[in-house]
């Protein structure tokens, strides 16, 4: 019994990273119908600067804040120079990312040595219920991710902005004809989808470590996972990361977790195959 | 999110409709720059052994093996329009299926090993292209970049926790390739070896593109739609070539593994996919010359630069790469090639045919 629930928390726990990860892969893709390759190394460089801030000796906290915000900006300048050159032809669009991010990723390999740093976790040790341990650090995860998600949500579904947002995606033409900036709200959605990977990549560096491929992996595993919800939706995305987070936790229980990396991947491509519109099909922010 | 519409196909390119425009006649004295080209390519190509020095000559050895891998991607890429993000899966499987050969039955005879790679890639490419390309629906070209980007990177994350395999560091020490008693080590002899199979290969892709194949494939990448409404079987054409591609990939990978002397994980995975992206979209994809200027390029430079540079070699080459989609997104070969010689001429020309009639 107690083993269940130490693993059901780290399922959950781990289904949370992944949501995070592909929250903003997810908006990006659905949003502005765009596969962005650079999105694992955007969370790369979150990780960077979360380990930068600490290695100058400020709280890792402190990073972790200003990790999204320096992804986002990051994120806004590059759409604003490079990415919307590619709204046209989104397969050139996926070459073009895959440029940036080859040149995010060598940078950051050049910058760390190649090396695997660590950083603390801010809140460490664990939280006992009973005489279970959980790992405090994988809760705040949790909660943030969930506040993240509701956060997000709500932006895109209640706001002016999120309004503004979803009317850019439907009818281009006439939202500009509406007096719609739609360069800027495309800007500001990258910048956005951007932020919420650097945030992704702060969290979870205490628990992989940085390394220069970190964001390979996590690339890989958010487009299965948007695939597997279905893109052009806000809940899709969000459905296929916690099934493949789900999955990409439990089965390292029941099988080497080497094959149970590449089982996750090769079933979500099988299970594409045969359902091309993901988990939830449809378009637009359900209120 | 379909892959039929002409948008998101690869760059446009014009037929040539020989035949049927009198304008053509004009051009027909023009020079050509794409024979000359290849000439010189093939003369420089044959001479360099005899003025560089032996250690380059090795080194120019590895360069020509991996044009012969950038052709397998340009041939699916350029032409056909898949977006193979793991060709890598099949020059890293036939790597590693010479290796085990020669290491666990001890066949290192050229005339074994390499027909074995090429067919280990052959049906690799065939069983995934029978996947992520064949079906009901037709697929998408993310779904088949993210297909294949997940074949490369599993068959990486597997050959690295196999023990039989070798795990992180591969299979080392391969025995030299044999040609009946003689052993074929680095240097000059080798670099003929793989110049002659690349020379082979680059006619034959050459002949293949220009024939009715060539044309349906064309016109596939430019237009799917219209050509599945002429009765082609666009999946069926996409898998052919796909599975062609992957044997030369797999020959191409069997060549490496005994010339460099061992094979290790790298060769299957995403590093060396993304190479080969990058040599042919930096040359220009949708012309094999293309794909074989950029490796030429791109190893030239880093082999160059790489030695004073070495730290930020990879983010000039992420710079450049990313310079040339965004400005030449035809490749660095459209500043000496035209369009109309970029596809070629299918069929006989004008005067031909006025020559040929009574």
């Amino acid at each position: 019994m107690n083993t269940l629930l130490i693993a059901m928390f780290e399922i959950l726990s781990f289904g949370a990273i992944v949501v995070l990860v592909v929250l903003g892969l997810g908006i990006i893709a659905s949003m502005m119908g765009i596969f962005n390759f650079a999105q694992g190394e955007f969370v790369l460089l979150g990780a960077y600067v979360t380990y930068l801030v600490h290695s100058l000796g400020l709280p890792v906290p402190l990073g972790m804040l200003v990790a999204p915000v320096a992804v986002g900006a990051l994120g806004f300048v590059l759409e604003k120079v490079v990415v919307r050159r590619f709204y046209a032809a989104p397969i050139v669009a996926m070459l073009g990312t895959y440029a940036l991010g080859l040149i995010i990723r060598e940078a950051v390999r050049g910058l760390t040595g190649g090396l695997y740093l660590s950083v603390p976790e801010p809140i460490s040790g664990s939280i006992t219920i009973g005489s279970l341990h959980f790992a405090a650090w994988r809760g705040v995860i949790v909660i943030i991710t969930l506040l993240v998600m509701a956060a997000s949500h709500a932006l895109l579904a209640y706001t002016s902005f999120g309004l503004r947002v979803r009317a850019s995606l439907e009818n281009p033409q006439l939202a500009r004809a509406s007096g719609i900036s739609t360069g800027m709200i495309y800007s500001v959605t990258f910048a956005f989808g951007a932020a919420l990977a650097g945030l992704a990549g702060a969290l979870i560096v205490p628990v992989f470590s940085l390394f220069a491929d970190l964001g390979i992996r996590f690339l890989i595993q958010g487009f299965v996972a948007v695939m597997v919800g279905g893109v052009g939706s806000f809940a899709g995305p969000v459905a296929g990361a916690s099934v493949i987070g789900t999955f990409s936790a439990w089965l390292p229980w029941l099988m080497s977790p080497v094959i149970a990396d590449v089982l996750v991947f090769v079933l979500a491509i099988i299970f594409i195959k045969f359902r091309p519109q993901g988990l939830i099909s449809g378009r637009g922010v359900n209120r | 999110m379909s892959s039929t519409g002409t948008g998101i196909q690869p760059p446009p390119r014009v037929i040539e409709a020989a035949r049927s425009l009198p304008l053509a006649s004009a051009f027909a004295g023009r020079t050509k720059v794409l024979p000359i080209l290849e000439l010189a390519l093939l003369i420089a190509a044959s001479i360099a052994p005899l003025v560089l020095r032996d250690y380059i000559t090795v080194y120019a050895t590895r360069v020509l093996i991996l044009c012969l891998f950038a052709l397998s991607f340009d041939l699916v890429w350029g032409y056909a329009g898949i977006l193979s993000l793991g060709q890598s899966l099949f020059f890293g499987m036939a790597g590693y299926g010479v290796a085990l050969l020669s290491r666990d039955f001890g066949v290192g005879s050229i005339f074994a090993v390499l027909p074995a790679g090429a067919l280990i890639g052959f049906v690799a490419a065939l069983l995934l292209a029978g996947f992520l390309l064949l079906g009901r629906h037709p697929s998408s070209v993310v779904f088949v970049s993210l297909g294949t980007m997940t074949g490369a990177y599993a068959a990486d994350r597997l050959a690295r926790g196999s023990h039989y395999l070798g795990g992180q560091n591969g299979i080392p020490s391969i025995q030299p390739m044999t040609i009946g008693s003689h052993e074929l080590s680095e240097g000059p002899g080798f670099y003929y070896l793989v110049l002659a199979i690349l020379v082979l290969i680059y006619l034959l892709s050459r002949f293949l593109l220009r024939s009715q194949f060539g044309l349906a494939l064309a016109g596939l990448r430019e237009n799917e739609q219209r050509i599945a409404f002429f009765g082609y079987k666009v999946q069926h054409l996409k898998a052919i070539i796909f599975a062609i591609s992957g044997a030369i990939a797999g020959t191409s990978g069997s060549l490496y593994a005994f010339h460099e002397g061992f094979v290790w994980p790298n060769m299957l995975g995403v590093v060396m996919s993304t190479q080969v992206v990058l040599y042919v979209l930096f040359g220009g994809s949708g012309t094999l010359i293309g794909a074989v200027v950029g490796t030429a390029i791109v190893e030239g430079l880093s082999f160059w630069l790489s030695d004073n540079y070495r730290d930020i070699w990879p983010i000039i080459l992420g710079v450049l790469l990313l310079l040339v989609i965004l400005f030449r997104p035809l490749g660095l070969i459209s500043l000496v090639l035209g369009e109309r010689e970029r596809v070629g001429r299918f069929g006989p020309s004008l005067k031909e045919k006025r020559n040929a009639a009574p």
